[in-house]
């Protein structure tokens, strides 16, 4: 099969494409307005079960200032020409580089890849969309700072701008990146920039320290949306702490999330453990570093047996909490005393830290990486578990709370079970609440297996939706589906905000389920 | 692929220094009937008997391989713009690889090789070759269709789906790019 038709954005003709693109490229210059199906390929590649042929890219354009920014949509709003915005594109499992509707043109925003000011003393930032957290990390230990970043799993490649702007979450204290960002500077639709917080004022010297500005507050508006372009974005950094101590508790038994939930909830409110615990189940343990064919070759999903022999080669159990303590010495010492305290009452949980952790778990380096915002890349193995290229997040909310976690996760396994897929499942816990992430991993090159797992994730994101547990981010082939499980009226707020900021509907049709 | 990049690194490092002697050897006399190489170097990845056969496939065209070891996807934004490469690597160095060429790279050609069947995607209008083994592997037939591509100006996407025996290896992925 060989794709021979050129793609042009919806409802535009030919000649106003090539005139547009003459712009873009008096604008840009030639190198960065990208129209060659090899130059484009990259921007083509998904993992999730949709058709590859609803997500091709008409151009891209790769922008390197607020300026070029604002040319490219004020030539867009008079073409009606839509983009797709995408950071530094790394949204792997989400819809990746790819547009959200065939025939949208990329904005690429990599190149706009400026550390504008790291403070040492406020522990704050300021980039721009395309800087990489290893980008950050390198210049914060070019430069010396006790500074700590807090990072999503594909650390190295992927950037705080995108990350925090469809609302991320990494393993630090700082875990909840919304939550600690600080003002953004934003091209609207029209062309017009607007600086958010106390970005403002002219010369202000508290943008990156102050979230709240006066008014309306509306940083959020720009979070999973399609009502502006972020060119800037203040977060703030973590103190490296005198003192840090990793830590693994594992549980042998499936029925064992409920103990775990329970005793963790109190100690994360009261942050006697401050950063974003993970509770993984054996199988996202294993398939950051082994593949699936080593332990099962059957038909349909992997099954009790094949997880109990996982669990007794590689030493890992039914459950496994990576989570740390941070502080001075002394206070890792009072904190760690509750915590084994806390834990060791029904005498099921095993507690390891230090050496006796890296030699019980193969996860437990590059965890202790992760919750302290070091760089690292390990979860790209989970590719390699099935293989054949299909990943989609299923990321339901839970409430902190034991009950709802194992119910949570009978309902995912019940599911996928069905559908013959396996439960890669973990949870990241916040101060109260829990991002349920389940990797459905499936071979995309076969079309039936494909199909499945479509039909896999959409009665997924009903049923859970019918038990009241929202989906909080979700693939771009699917965010309808889980817009319309928050309701008619949201959806009609959302759409009327697009329509006041953006009227010809040209930035990210589709995102999150908002369009005209 | 080992996927931290402490891990690629040293992996790279450990790889570079064994295998080149094997491949070197193997691909002594496989020069061109001139004795010259005819288009140029090209940076060659993977590990294994695959890699081997692909750079002889690409020799046998005029192209001079470059063995580089076990594909790091980061260690590709080193390389001097207009470097060609190619190779095998897996379902998470492809990922890694593809994202990193967006807006800096083109994807020429890419090869999914399963049990059963040969599936090839090209950039560069119509793939040739069936893969035929007739004059020695799969892999250096593929070898020789991407030093064809290689050469190929930019065309439309072309994808081609051909046959393998069922019992012919597991999965591999192949690539050729152009950073």
């Amino acid at each position: 099969m060989s794709t021979t038709q050129r793609i042009l954005p919806k409802n535009v003709s030919a000649a106003d494409f090539d005139a547009a693109l003459g712009r873009f490229r008096e604008t840009l210059g030639a190198d960065r307005v990208l129209v060659d199906d090899e130059q484009l390929a990259p921007y083509t590649k998904i993992m999730m079960s949709a058709d590859k042929e609803d997500h091709i890219p008409s151009a891209a354009l790769l922008a390197e200032t607020t300026e070029e920014v604002q040319a490219i949509v004020t030539v867009c709003n008079e073409a009606r020409i839509p983009l797709w915005m995408i950071a530094t594109g790394k949204n792997l499992g989400y819809g990746s580089a790819a547009p959200g509707e065939t025939g949208q043109v990329i904005l690429d925003l990599s190149l706009m890849n400026r550390i504008l000011e790291v403070d040492p003393d406020s522990c704050t930032a300021l980039v721009e969309p395309g800087v990489t957290y290893q980008q950050l990390y390198d210049y914060i230990q070019e430069k010396g700072y006790k500074l700590w970043l807090s990072v999503p799993a594909p650390s190295a490649v992927a950037g705080p701008v995108g990350n925090t702007l469809d609302r991320g979450v990494g393993y630090t204290p700082y875990g909840e990146h919304f939550m600690f960002q600080c003002g953004m500077e934003v091209v609207l639709a029209n062309g017009e920039v607007v600086r958010t917080g106390m970005g403002g004022l002219e010369n202000s010297t508290s943008w990156q320290v102050f979230k709240w500005g006066y008014g309306p507050y509306v940083d959020g508006l720009f979070t999973q949306s399609n009502y502006g372009i972020v060119t800037k974005m203040g977060l703030w950094l973590m103190p490296e702490p005198p003192a840090y101590r990793p830590f693994l508790i594992q549980y042998p038994d499936p029925e064992d999330i409920e103990e775990i939930v329970e005793i963790m909830r109190p100690l994360r409110i009261s942050q006697v453990i401050p950063n974003a615990v993970v509770i993984a189940h054996t199988l996202y343990d294993v398939a950051s570093h082994r593949e699936r064919k080593e332990f099962f070759t059957g038909e349909g999903s992997i099954d009790r047996e094949a997880i109990e022999r996982i669990k007794q080669d590689e030493g890992v159990g039914e459950w496994n909490i990576y989570a740390a303590l941070y502080g001075t010495p002394e206070q890792i010492e009072v904190n760690w005393k509750i915590v084994e305290q806390a834990f060791s009452k029904s005498g099921k949980a095993k507690l390891l830290y230090g050496e006796e952790a890296e030699q019980a778990s193969a996860s437990f380096g590059y965890r202790s990486d992760l919750m302290r915002g070091n760089m690292n890349m390990q979860e790209f193995g989970l590719y390699n578990w099935r293989g054949g290229g299909g990943s989609m997040w299923f990321a339901p909310v839970s409430q902190a709370k034991g009950s709802e976690t194992r119910d949570q996760t009978e309902l995912a396994q019940q599911i996928l079970g069905k559908y013959g897929f396996d439960y890669v499942g973990e949870y990241i816990v916040g101060w109260r609440d829990m991002h349920h992430i389940i990797d459905l991993l499936y071979n995309r090159q076969d079309p039936e297996e494909t199909r499945r797992a479509h039909a896999c994730f959409g009665e997924l994101v009903d049923e859970f939706s019918k038990r009241g547990y929202g989906i909080y981010r979700v693939n771009t082939g699917f965010m309808d589906q889980v817009a319309d499980t928050y309701g008619g009226a949201m959806r009609e707020l959302h759409r009327t905000l697009k329509q006041a900021l953006d009227p010809n509907g040209i930035l990210a049709p589709g995102k999150s389920g908002i369009r005209l | 692929m080992k996927l931290t990049r402490r891990q690629l690194l040293r992996n790279g490092l450990l790889l570079g220094s064994a295998a080149p002697l094997t491949m070197a050897a193997a691909w002594a006399g496989q020069a061109t009937p001139s004795g010259s190489p005819v288009h140029g170097a090209i940076s060659l990845y993977g590990v294994d008997r695959s890699t081997t056969e692909l750079g002889l496939g690409l020799r046998q065209k005029g192209w001079t391989p470059h063995y580089e070891g076990r594909l790091d996807p980061l260690a590709l934004n080193a390389l001097p713009a207009g470097t060609l490469a190619a190779g095998f690597t897996d379902e998470a160095g492809l990922v890694l690889l593809t994202s990193l060429l967006k807006g800096r790279g083109r994807i020429l050609a890419l090869g999914r090789h399963e049990a059963g069947r040969h599936h090839l995607l090209s950039h560069r209008g119509a793939v040739d070759a069936g893969l035929a083994t007739e004059a020695g592997s799969w892999q250096s037939a593929l070898g020789r269709e991407y030093a064809r591509l290689a050469l190929a100006g930019t065309g439309k996407r072309d994808e081609h789906r051909f046959q393998r025996p069922a019992d012919a290896g597991g999965r591999e992925l192949s690539f050729l790019v152009r950073v």
